[in-house]
């Protein structure tokens, strides 16, 4: 039984870390249309500024996560403004440009840090005990700052103005041009935004789990999986998706091992793509 | 139909094939788009389907040509039941559309378009009687080699009218063909509309924006306003009729300025 | 026989014949130079192609496909299998059964996936990729898990086996001119398909057109050219790894064939060539090459929409627009008779 709860307790929190990275995920394809491969890229890049900012500039943990932020965030912004803009019409050249950056900021981490895992951990060690379960003090933080952002993100996008102009670009772009939303203005935030939420998950995630430039790949994947499964372009439908990956993760890695649970989820999440291109909660988006 | 209509001869004649459209109606959802539209096109025949915009209009061709499914009713060819016909299908039964807008293969030159369209409707290189006198009334014929995005507006749209054409269609379905053309132009559409007549003796269905070019060429027509029929007949007639001029005069000015 | 081969050869556009070329004359390669870097080089190239093949047929269509390496393990493993364990070594039938499988598996899997396009078809390929990845690795006793399938015994042609690196260079040769020579035969026969297809789907669609034929046949054709690069993979290494087929090494085959220019067959096998080569050079410091991959697929995505083969036409094409049109292809018989006398009105204006 106790096995059954932490194990839950873990799928839980698995669920949150993916709904952070998922969140940015789908805002991109909602919003711009644009499939983001180097969603993984952007996650290990936020974890290597942060583990930098900590090893070489001696700077406290959580202003490191703050400069990953910010630095993911730019990174996206002038992305999007310099080079995606100028073909963010094809969406199939717009892909490309999102595999060229990963390739591009993979390399680069792998140049600059090495293959290796480096030593970057939680400043904060130790665990609260409560009720003969154990919660580890940095799982608790990370999760903290984790739903904050979550919920912080909602109020952005339903209640404020920017917020709402981004959901009106989603729901179309022409419309929303004629009314006058600036476009040119508003995709280079959005795209930031995204890169920003992808790069925090990773600035907090890895310290705990594990700091590698291979990581992209996997993160990347789960993002996919998620953000089908929920609906592309759709916030509330991708947060349920990240649970529900991240619970049948944990059990199936629990009583199941091996990759058999990612296996059935990659399977389900194939066979609801063919059948229902817009997930669970996602809208019509064109070119299905 | 109506009298005052050129007749067409038998054997012309032949070449169509009757579209018995019943009850058909469509909705999305909730959103219903139209319901209980019924009509019959016999060979020969030009009806004219107008309305306010939003009337349901473009579903409609959409709806016969096979692009959707309707939720209720039946679309018969020549005594066919085609109403789950798939879209290639009804095509190949003769069923053919144009469209609004990017009506061409763009890159393609103007020769390679109906040589495709010939050959995936009836497969044969031999384009039907009457084209090459369209290709010259339309200005296309001394452009064979030229691709097609490069041609003028209103000859992209012309030559996708003849793509239509050249399938040797026994039903033709044609949506606002004269979208986007010049006054001038316009007068390329009546012509097209009677050559059709003439050399393939089919039926055509046009929905349209502009009035002047429904009284000149549809001796009846159908008026669309929110999804259902109000009235049906000759556009002289019709379009005089309070219900028809109220149901326009709800939509916006320039559905006015095309009245008078 | 030879009047078929007339015809196919009168069929074939000249980018068709440059490639085929190039591959008939890569046959020398082994003659002309003994140096095991250059062997080696030129195989890793010689099994990139035919999935560069695979790519560039499915971009025809206008759709992109992550799936490749999902097909290239199906073909080497079948192979594998069909060595390690039923005994086959025969390079013919092995080659056959490496195209078979896996565009047998492309029939259902592509009822399936092909109703989708463009962004949503891409995410289809990219998780058919992740799971036959995990397949491989939770089916052990069918592909040996995360061993794989090692030992694999040499094939044999005619009953001599292939077991030096020359060989195995050959056989790379025969594997990806047979690659070619299909992707010709499927890419000029059905090129005004294909082309209506991509160019604009629903108009040819209510055309007549049984689009979604053309798309199965695509795709299954795609999927076997796959397999064979697959076995071309299994020679070389003499092992089936599932670390060969990664999701992500997707992104080298569509470089190459983007790279290269998605316009024409001469472009995947440019881009091959100079890509594979690349990366080689860059072998002491071999973390670089993806970076530079990335870089050079932003450089083309941005600048050179054509890729290389595709810019270099244009601009040949350019200078030679000066001088007359080009003559109506082979394919297009149809020849409306107005045309003459509009040509011969034109000529009486000038």
């Amino acid at each position: 039984m106790e096995g059954f709860v932490s194990t839950g307790l873990i799928g839980v929190s698995l669920g949150v870390q993916y709904a952070l990275l998922a969140l940015g995920f789908t805002l991109i394809f909602g919003i711009l249309g644009v499939v983001n491969f180097a969603h993984g890229g952007f996650y290990v890049f936020g974890g290597y500024v942060a583990y930098a900012t900590v090893h070489y500039l001696r700077a406290p943990y959580p202003l490191a996560v703050v400069v990953a932020v910010l630095a993911s965030g730019a990174l996206g912004y002038v992305f999007e403004l310099f080079l995606l803009e100028r073909v963010i019409e094809d969406d199939l050249s717009t892909l490309m440009l999102t595999l060229g950056l990963y390739l591009v900021i993979v390399t680069g981490v792998l140049v600059t840090f090495g293959p290796e895992s480096p030593e970057f951990a939680f400043p904060i060690r130790g665990s609260w005990r409560s009720g003969g379960f154990y919660f580890p003090k940095e799982n608790v933080i990370m999760l903290s700052v984790c739903a904050a952002t979550i919920a912080a993100v909602y109020l952005l996008m339903y209640k404020t103005d920017f917020g709402r102009a981004l959901r009106a670009m989603a729901d179309d772009r022409q419309v929303a041009r004629a009314q006058g939303l600036r476009p040119r203005l508003l995709f280079p935030l959005a795209f930031g935004l995204a890169t920003a939420l992808a790069g925090l998950t990773g600035a907090l995630v890895t310290p705990i789990l594990c700091l590698a430039p291979h990581l992209a790949d996997p993160v990347l994947a789960t993002s996919f999986l998620i953000v089908i499964l929920g609906g592309l372009g759709s916030i509330g439908g991708a947060t349920l998706a990240a649970f529900i990956v991240g619970i049948v993760e944990a059990y199936s890695s629990v009583y199941l091992g091996g990759s058999k649970g990612a296996l059935t989820l990659f399977i389900f999440v194939l066979i609801m793509l063919v059948i229902r291109p817009s997930g669970l909660f996602g809208r019509e988006v064109h070119g299905a | 139909m109506a009298t005052g209509m050129t007749t067409v001869t038998a054997a012309k004649a032949l070449q169509g094939a009757e579209l018995h459209v019943e009850g058909v109606a469509k909705q999305f959802g909730g959103l219903k788009v139209f319901e209980q539209i019924s009509f019959r096109l016999q060979p020969g025949d030009i009806l004219g389907v107008v309305g306010p915009n939003g009337a349901g209009k473009t579903t409609l061709i959409n709806v016969i040509s096979g692009l959707l499914l309707p939720t209720h009713g039946r679309v018969t060819l020549g005594g066919h039941d085609i109403t789950r016909a798939p879209f290639h299908g009804r095509s190949r039964l003769g069923v053919i559309r144009s469209f609004q807008q990017t009506s061409t293969f763009r890159p393609a030159t103007v020769r390679e378009n109906i040589a495709r369209a010939m050959r995936f409707s009836h497969g044969s290189d031999a384009p039907p009687l009457g084209t090459d006198a369209l290709m010259m009334r339309f200005d296309l014929a001394g452009r064979l080699d030229e691709q097609s995005d490069k041609l003028p507006y209103g000859l992209q749209k012309m030559l996708g009218l003849v793509l239509a054409y050249v399938t040797k269609p026994k039903v033709l379905l044609l949506d606002e063909p004269a979208a986007g053309l010049e006054v001038r132009e316009r007068v390329q559409v009546d012509d097209f509309v009677h050559h059709v007549r003439e050399e393939l003796g089919c039926s055509i269905l046009i929905v349209e924006h502009d009035m002047d070019l429904i009284r000149r060429i549809c001796p009846q027509i159908m008026v669309l306003d929110s999804g259902r029929v109000i009235a049906e007949g000759p556009p002289a007639e019709v379009l005089s009729r309070p219900e028809v001029i109220t149901a326009y005069m709800g939509a916006a000015d320039e559905e006015e300025a095309k009245l008078c | 026989m030879a009047r078929k081969f007339r015809s196919f050869l009168r069929s074939c556009g000249a980018a068709e014949l440059v490639s085929i070329g190039i591959l008939v004359l890569a046959f020398g390669i082994p003659f002309l130079s003994s140096s095991p870097f250059i062997g080696s080089l030129v195989t890793q190239i010689l099994i990139a192609i035919p999935a560069a093949f695979s790519v560039y047929v499915m971009l025809r269509m206008d759709l992109m496909t992550f799936a490749v390496p999902a097909f290239m393990a199906m073909g080497a493993y079948s192979a594998a299998i069909a060595g390690l364990r039923c005994g086959i070594t025969d390079t013919i039938l092995l080659a056959a059964l490496s195209f078979a499988v896996p565009a047998l598996v492309a029939l259902p899997l592509g009822a399936m996936v092909l109703r989708l396009r463009g962004v949503y078809f891409v995410l289809v390929t990219f998780l058919l990729a992740q799971i036959t990845q995990l397949v491989l690795f939770e089916t052990p006793q069918f592909t040996g898990g995360s061993n794989g399938l090692a030992g694999m015994p040499a094939t044999t042609l005619f009953g001599l086996a292939l077991e030096d690196n020359r060989s195995v260079l050959l056989l790379a040769v025969g594997l990806a001119l047979v690659a070619a020579i299909i992707t010709t035969a499927l890419t000029r026969h059905y090129r005004q398909h294909f082309a209506a297809i991509k160019e604009n789907q629903v108009l040819a669609e209510s055309l007549g057109l049984v689009v979604w034929h053309y798309k199965m046949l695509g795709f299954t054709i795609a999927a076997g050219l796959a397999g064979i690069a697959g076995f071309s993979l299994l020679n070389m290494l003499l092992t089936a790894h599932p670390s060969s087929f990664d999701a992500m090494s997707s992104v080298n085959y569509i470089a190459y064939a983007i790279v290269g220019g998605a316009g024409s067959m001469l472009g995947p096998v440019v881009g091959s060539v100079v890509l594979v080569t690349a990366t080689n050079l860059f072998s002491t410091r071999g973390e670089y090459s993806p970076g530079f991959l990335g870089v050079l697929i932003l450089i083309v995505v941005l600048a050179m929409k054509e890729g290389i083969v595709g810019t270099a036409l244009r601009l040949i094409r350019n200078r030679a627009r000066r001088r007359e049109f080009p003559l109506a292809p082979a394919d297009m018989p149809y020849l409306p008779v107005a045309k003459s006398t509009a040509a011969a009105e034109r000529k009486a204006e000038n």
